[in-house]
């Protein structure tokens, strides 16, 4: 039985047809982990996670998986503030620091305390929550931007008193003596060599496990954000950012609320801190800057605010993007794959993706062709694509080797391609971007597909040859810019996250 | 339902209320009077201070003087949450529905107050025979339904709270003629099922046509007070508000 849908206006008809289209990824992702019970996904995590210690030995890779983990444990304590209770908390990065700074008081030897480190941890999270829950005191009035204001100032004061704290006059304080004053944080020097994470004598020391112990706590974390998310403070936080008012008029008390949100932030946040100083067995306060804050807020806006996989899929994407663009051969396997990417994106139907690729292919090697002929001698030689291959032996290291070796085969095999030039590289390069940019502003005025796909033969090749010789080798400041720019681009066409749901707002 | 019995106490009294944002005086000796069972309206032009009365009731502002009594209690003092969890609710002036929550999350936070499951369920199934129209649409998210269906939301999720005393900012607002007669029909229903209403409306005509007794409301004064039908008869409202 058809029956009819009373009420569906136009808006309600576009809003579901929007839904439809715009959340492909979010299906994709959700698709599968709703399969899933919740012990299934944290188990599928955990298991990801472990495997990559013993997929690679590179300290360099298990440095950016350990920090991938940490940055999640932060990003999913903000997102308690701001995506669940909608709470622009710019002073996030304190708490972290003070977490950090207290590991460091509580197990050096520059107070002389070692505690064990099953005290410390907890300590230290509570610790979080009550100065978190005591600085949302007297930011409870404010709200927006005056939020904003007061934490950020907040978070720049720490980092202030941490690194000036060093010549502090204690004669005031009773039972206490002291020959002069006190040096309390030695300033940027840091405190260092502290203790390594001990849990019943199994002692944390290197980076490794330290990986591990994060990898644990982001579960466990992730566990009781999942559960707080679903209990009724969850709902509650979801009511209050929605419509203050209307919270309070159904009986919420939104400054308990707040707090709350405040508090649990902080007490995660501390906690990483403790994860962050154990491991470096050192503080400076220079940690706890505003780039970090930045970082952060990129972890939980991008995936979505509000979105657990969202920040877990952020933190991924900041952390590792930049961490892999400092390796030329990645950088440029990861910008042809990116260019093939929006090139599926932009165009429908998508099986012209690969006609386009084929020309852009034909294009390379007939340009190729007629350079040689017209100027001999004027194309770089380089090494064949066949000396970066492994050499073949039917075994699983054959497979590894070429997984290893893909950056180097693909970038290798788009060289050959393209005809680099020896000489002048740099104004070819100029002259190729400026043509570039022309042809991209004109790709992106027209609508009719077989004129798009002859403009894009073009770009695509100049795209090729003004990264390979213009981009690729530039400092890592450009790659930053290039970050920049495709996040700039990604919150154009999503703003509300790669896997945020759309914001409905009633006008 | 005219013959409350005025021995009885009020389940709401407000005694010489003054109520000022800033500096501006909004509300002036405001004293007004609510029985159980009652379902009075609070009349009046626009920027009369009729929403900040409501706002004083519920404590969203606190008056600089006067008393609020709820069931015999003052409350003029006490936290909104306090004043829902005694027994107010409110469906506030347009509506205010979670727009990104579910029919059906919207009337849970109704009861948020509330920790009783299955009693929450058997008001919730009451609530979805008022409006069926609802029940269709449970999983749909609030802020895609169309106003009338949002009205209809934020009396239902008001309901969710077991009230004894419901506050309605113009119900009316922006429905259809068809759909406000309605709407006043399941109001009338809801009050003859026991629950006391407060409502404040611009239409006059339609508010007193089921309304007990009425107030109006004029910068801030309450400058008339009787039952409804005497107030429709009134010259002087007819002139200000009925248009006739
Ligand atoms: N938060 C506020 N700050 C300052 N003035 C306010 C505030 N809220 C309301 N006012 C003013 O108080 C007066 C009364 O407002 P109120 O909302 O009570 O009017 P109303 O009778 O409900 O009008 P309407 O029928 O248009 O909704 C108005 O002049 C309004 O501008
Ligand atoms: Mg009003």
């Amino acid at each position: 039985m058809t029956e009819q849908r009373i009420g569906t206006d136009e808006w309600v008809e576009q809003h579901e047809a929007r839904l439809a289209t715009q959340s492909e990824l979010r299906e994709l992702v959700y698709g599968f982990g709703e399969q899933l019970p919740l012990w299934g996904r944290l188990g599928l995590l955990l298991l990801i996670g472990l495997f990559v210690p013993v997929l690679t030995s590179n300290p360099f890779h298990i440095r950016i998986a350990a920090t991938i983990a940490l940055m999640a444990t932060l990003g999913v304590g903000l997102n308690v503030v701001v995506g669940y209770a909608g709470l622009l908390d710019l002073g996030f990065v304190a708490f972290y620091g003070i977490g950090a700074y207290a590991y460091a008081y509580l197990s050096s030897d520059f107070t002389g305390v070692h505690l064990p480190t099953l005290l410390t941890i907890p300590l230290i999270t509570v610790l979080g929550a009550v100065v978190g829950f005591l600085l949302g005191l007297p930011s409870l009035r404010l709200v927006g931007d005056y939020l904003a204001i007061v934490t950020l100032a907040f978070g720049q004061i720490f980092v202030q008193l941490m690194t000036s704290l060093t010549r502090v006059d204690l004669s005031w304080v009773p039972f206490l003596t002291t020959d002069g004053p006190v040096n309390l944080t030695r300033g940027p020097n840091g405190i260092i060599e502290l203790d390594s994470i001990s849990i019943f004598g199994f002692v944390a020391d290197t980076l490794t496990e330290n990986y591990i112990i994060r990898l644990v706590v982001l579960i466990l974390v992730l566990l009781f954000v999942h559960h707080l998310n679903n209990s009724r403070l969850g709902r509650a936080w979801r009511a209050m950012r929605e419509d203050e008012l209307a919270a309070e008029a159904m009986g919420m008390p939104t400054r308990l609320l707040k707090l709350q949100a405040f508090a649990i932030g902080a007490a995660i946040a501390a906690l990483a801190g403790t994860l962050f100083a154990a491991e470096q067995k050192a503080v400076f306060p220079a940690n706890f800057d505003v780039t970090l804050l930045i970082t952060l807020y990129g972890v939980v806006v991008l995936g979505g605010l509000g979105s657990l996989p969202g920040v877990l899929l952020g933190a991924v994407i900041m952390i590792a993007v930049p961490e892999i663009l400092r390796d030329i051969e990645l950088a440029s396997l990861l910008f042809y794959v990116g260019s093939v990417v929006a090139l599926i994106g932009l165009i429908k139907p998508r099986r012209l993706v690969g006609l386009l690729l084929l020309n852009v292919a034909i294009i390379g090697l007939l340009v190729q062709v007629i350079a040689e002929s017209i100027w001999p001698d004027s194309l770089a030689e380089l090494p064949s694509v066949a000396s970066v291959f492994p050499e073949f032996s039917v075994s699983i290291r054959f497979v590894t080797a070429i997984i290893d070796s893909l950056p180097e085969i693909v970038t290798s095999i788009v060289r050959n391609w393209l005809a680099i030039p020896v000489g002048n590289q740099e104004l070819i390069g100029n002259i190729a971007l400026a043509i570039l940019i022309v042809l991209i502003l004109i790709a992106s005025r027209i609508k009719q597909t077989t004129q798009l796909l002859i403009t894009l033969v073009p770009t695509m090749y100049l795209l090729a040859l003004v990264w390979e010789i213009r981009l690729s080798g530039q400092e890592s400041v450009t790659r930053l810019i290039f970050v920049g720019v495709v996040l700039i681009v990604l919150m154009i066409y999503r703003p509300h996250g790669l896997l945020g749901t759309q914001r409905i707002e009633i006008v | 339902m005219n013959g409350h019995d005025k021995s009885a106490t009020p389940l709401l009294r407000l005694t010489d209320v003054n109520t000022y944002y800033g500096q501006i005086h909004i509300l002036q000796d405001v004293n007004l009077e609510v029985y159980p069972g009652e379902l009075v309206c609070l009349l009046g032009g626009n920027a009369s201070g009729k929403s900040t009365t409501l706002k004083t009731i519920l404590g969203l502002v606190t008056p600089a003087s006067g008393t609020v009594e709820f069931a015999g209690e003052e409350v003029q003092h006490r936290s909104t949450s306090y004043r829902i969890e005694r027994g107010m609710a409110v469906v506030p002036e347009n509506r205010r529905i979670f727009a990104d929550m579910s029919v059906d999350e919207n009337l849970q936070m109704g009861a948020y107050l509330r920790n009783d499951k299955a009693e929450i369920e058997q008001d919730r199934e009451r609530v979805l025979e008022l409006f069926p129209r609802l029940r269709e649409r449970l999983n749909q998210l609030g802020g895609t339904l169309s106003g009338g269906e949002q009205q209809m939301l934020a009396m239902g999720r008001a309901l969710m709270s077991r009230p004894r005393l419901i506050l309605m900012d113009e119900p009316s607002m922006g429905l259809a003629p068809l759909l406000v007669e309605q709407n006043f029909q399941i109001i009338r229903e809801i009050n003859e099922q026991g629950t006391t209403i407060f409502m404040v409306e611009q239409n006059a005509n339609m508010a007193l046509s089921i309304a007990d007794r009425g107030y109006v409301l004029q910068t801030g004064r309450i400058v008339l007070e009787d039952v409804a039908e005497n107030l429709l008869q009134n010259e002087q409202l007819r002139k200000a508000y009925l248009g006739r």
